[in-house]
């Protein structure tokens, strides 16, 4: 019975001419978004890869040098690519691609591709995530809004119910009738992305694809039920629609600027210039590895001369200077961890109110889990930029340690061996696998089915009053 | 055996009321399988209320409905299985053609026929073979209601109840109708029509009852009182 009245839709759907074109342009929108994605990442991905070799040739092309040289020459740390980043750039083009990893500062990334566009793309750019995340549940809504409401004004319900159909079998056969043509439309639309991603990363986590793709069809399938029960519950189609556009626009525009906004002012993140202060003022508070009179490093220099055992700092079995360079650093890296913590804990908080609010809109948790699995939010950047640091501060530990171990007290003329170089381990950074993805989007995902159960039992509820 | 015909529609004390106002009162109406039971009255005497409540899509105030001794209200789905419905305006599916409706609606009543079956059921509803695969957006009035007609045919209706079929209809079409009426009549299908069209009721009704104000004042059978009559009887009521 279910099956018969959605195949009545479908066929009514096939007919329509207004279904053929909506689906034709936004398969065509979706294929120029992926083929512009498309060219962006092949270029991205080029200069990455020149970016990253280059940068280690400069760095083993130092050759024979001061180890702290080296440290303050530097290198840089690259953020790889993901192929979902296709389908959602997430927050990608605000976060920036590279660190530049140096002696004594943890610096902030750069490259951030929003800085190199003009004011224009402020008015967004087509990616597939936007046809997904906003244009889709439109044209549901657009293309489901009557669905209901015609049967009733036209009286073919009469006629329906005179046949001795319940309304939830109504209810449920125009749901599925609605739904499918969706899934198709979906299902092209990823099947396009998937054909581009093979080409560009065969090695891509398919899992992540898949996951992708269903919360799609689980956002799909809850904004149907709305639509239906909308329709359901209207006296004619035009009240339909006008609720059905509120609800587009309080659930996909609203609320997640409302929610920005409010997390922003709950738990704001303090401003640069107090970061920097207090970054600067901790730092001050111990050793300076360039600094051998201040209060820290005398207390170092005596303390290390007492658990050596010596009397002068020459006595001592390594570099004194390069030994208090490892001190400072090892201090600043204690500073910087506390104070990014603390950004950390301001990210975690907002991310709390977030998922939070994410119960007021089927918007939200999707638009979380989508970036997640595109290793594309803002939770990947953090690790990204953590990898870094911690890369960072092994770099610097190498480089002092050969220091300390092969110099004299004051021989700052010292050069290392060009080999000590590539003792330094070129940047990796490991995305998450899928399982933990799983694991810190539990939430976004105990949202995702409380929304589908509560639009399940809103299709009950108009069918109950239809 | 039992000579007495099976009572097809019955109400007892039938009562509907819209916010204190009465629409239908204390209704007490029994047809037998194979009447054709006119209801006449104006605008607003409670004819499509009548209807509307045999088919459950309004709740009675109080009183009881029954088609072939099923409640209508109590038993809903049931009662419907022995039902056909025509309104005045049958509208179906614009996009489907006539024989894609027929055979949704059978589907939905849980009937499935051959292409061929609903070919004939088509035909004898005096729809024109050429027209069957054609979308119903290009249909008139009076072949939607050979859908319609179609429809109780195949699902073997026993009731079939009438919202004012042939207003607006030309006088052939409107003619072909009262003959597929016979037609059910010879079926035994027990037909109550709410019209307007007092020629019509004359030619085609076994029955006649005239309704006023919520009220049934009136009831006859047809074979006993003429054309002029008729008229003249509808008149004094309505004027009353």
């Amino acid at each position: 019975m279910i099956l018969h009245i959605a195949k009545k839709e479908l066929k009514e759907t096939g007919r329509s001419t207004a279904f053929l074109w909506i689906f034709a342009v936004v398969i065509l929108l979706n294929s120029i978004s992926l083929l512009v994605s498309y060219n962006q990442y092949t270029a991205k991905e080029e200069q990455h890869e020149l970016a990253r070799m280059g940068e280690r040739d400069r760095w083993l092309g130092q050759g024979s040098t001061n180890p702290h040289n080296a440290a303050h020459y530097g290198t840089y740390a690259f953020k790889p690519t993901f192929a979902l980043s296709l389908i959602d750039p997430g927050v990608e083009k605000f976060t920036g691609v590279s660190v530049f990893l140096e002696a004594h500062a943890r610096n902030e990334t750069e490259q951030v591709a929003a800085a190199d566009q003009t004011g224009l793309s402020r008015f967004g750019e087509i990616t597939p995530d936007f046809i997904l995340l906003f244009i889709i549940p439109l044209i549901i809504m657009v293309l489901s809004h009557q669905t209901v409401t015609r049967e009733k004004q036209d009286g073919t319900f009469r006629l329906v119910k005179m046949q001795g159909v319940s309304n939830a079998q109504f209810i449920i056969g125009k749901w599925l009738g609605n739904y499918l043509p969706i899934v198709f439309l979906t299902t092209i639309l990823f099947l396009e992305a998937i054909i581009v991603i093979a080409i560009l990363d065969p090695t891509v986590t398919w899992q992540f694809v898949v996951a992708m793709n269903v919360v799609y069809l689980i956002y799909f399938a809850i904004i149907t039920s709305i639509s239906v029960s909308v329709s359901a519950l209207s006296k004619n189609a035009g009240i339909s629609l006008v609720s059905l556009l509120a609800i587009w626009i309080i659930s996909c525009l609203a609320i997640p600027k409302i929610a920005s906004s409010y997390t922003n002012s709950v738990y704001p993140y303090p401003t640069r210039q107090e970061f920097q202060t207090a970054v600067a003022e901790d730092k001050r508070q111990g050793v300076d590895g360039h600094d051998p009179w201040s209060e820290a490093s005398q207390k170092l220099a005596e303390e290390t001369m007492q658990t050596y055992q010596v009397s002068s700092l020459e006595e001592l079995p390594f570099n004194f200077d390069a030994y208090r360079m490892q001190k400072g650093e090892e201090h600043e890296a204690r500073v910087y961890f506390k104070h990014y913590e603390n950004l950390k804990s301001v990210y975690g908080e907002q991310k709390g109110v977030y998922q939070k609010l994410a119960i007021l809109s089927p918007f939200l948790p999707v638009r979380f889990l989508s970036m997640s699995l595109a290793n594309t939010d803002y939770s990947t950047h953090w690790n990204f930029t953590d990898a870094a640091e911690k890369h960072r501060i092994e770099m610097q530990r190498i480089l002092n340690t050969n220091f300390a171990e092969n110099s004299e007290l004051g021989d700052w003329g010292y050069q290392a061996d060009a080999s000590l170089l590539a003792e330094i381990p070129e940047f990796e950074f490991e995305s998450p696998d899928f399982s933990e993805t799983v694991h810190s989007n539990r939430s976004n995902i105990f949202i995702l089915i409380v929304w589908t159960f509560s639009s399940i039992g809103f299709l009950f509820i108009a069918s109950n009053r239809l | 055996m039992n000579e007495t015909p099976q009572i097809a529609i019955k109400t007892q004390n039938l009562i509907k009321e819209y916010d204190g106002k009465l629409a239908l009162n204390d209704l007490n109406l029994s047809i037998n399988a194979g009447d054709i039971f006119c209801l006449l009255g104006a605008n607003g005497a409670g004819k499509t209320t009548t209807i509307n409540l045999l088919m459950n899509f309004i709740k009675p105030t109080s009183g009881e409905a029954f088609i072939y001794g099923v409640d209508v209200v109590k038993n809903s789905r049931e009662s419907k299985k022995h039902l056909a419905y025509i309104p005045e305006n049958l509208v179906l599916y614009n996009e489907l053609s006539g024989i894609e409706n027929l055979e949704y609606f059978l589907g939905l009543a849980g009937l499935k026929y051959s292409k061929d079956d609903l070919e004939a059921y088509l035909t004898e509803a005096g729809l024109q073979n050429d027209a069957f695969g054609n979308r119903v957006k290009t249909y008139s009035k009076g072949m939607r209601q050979k859908i319609g007609i179609a429809l109780a045919l195949a699902k073997n209706a026993k009731v079939l109840l009438l919202d004012e079929p042939t207003s607006g209809l030309d006088p052939k079409a409107s003619n072909e109708f009262s003959k597929l009426l016979m037609r059910l009549k010879n079926y035994n299908v027990a037909t109550l029509m709410a019209t307007h069209d007092l020629f019509r009721a004359k030619e085609t009704g076994t029955h006649i009852g005239i309704m006023k104000a919520g009220n049934l004042v009136n009831q006859t059978l047809t074979e006993k009182i003429s054309h002029s009559e008729l008229e003249e009887l509808y008149l004094t009521h309505i004027n009353n």
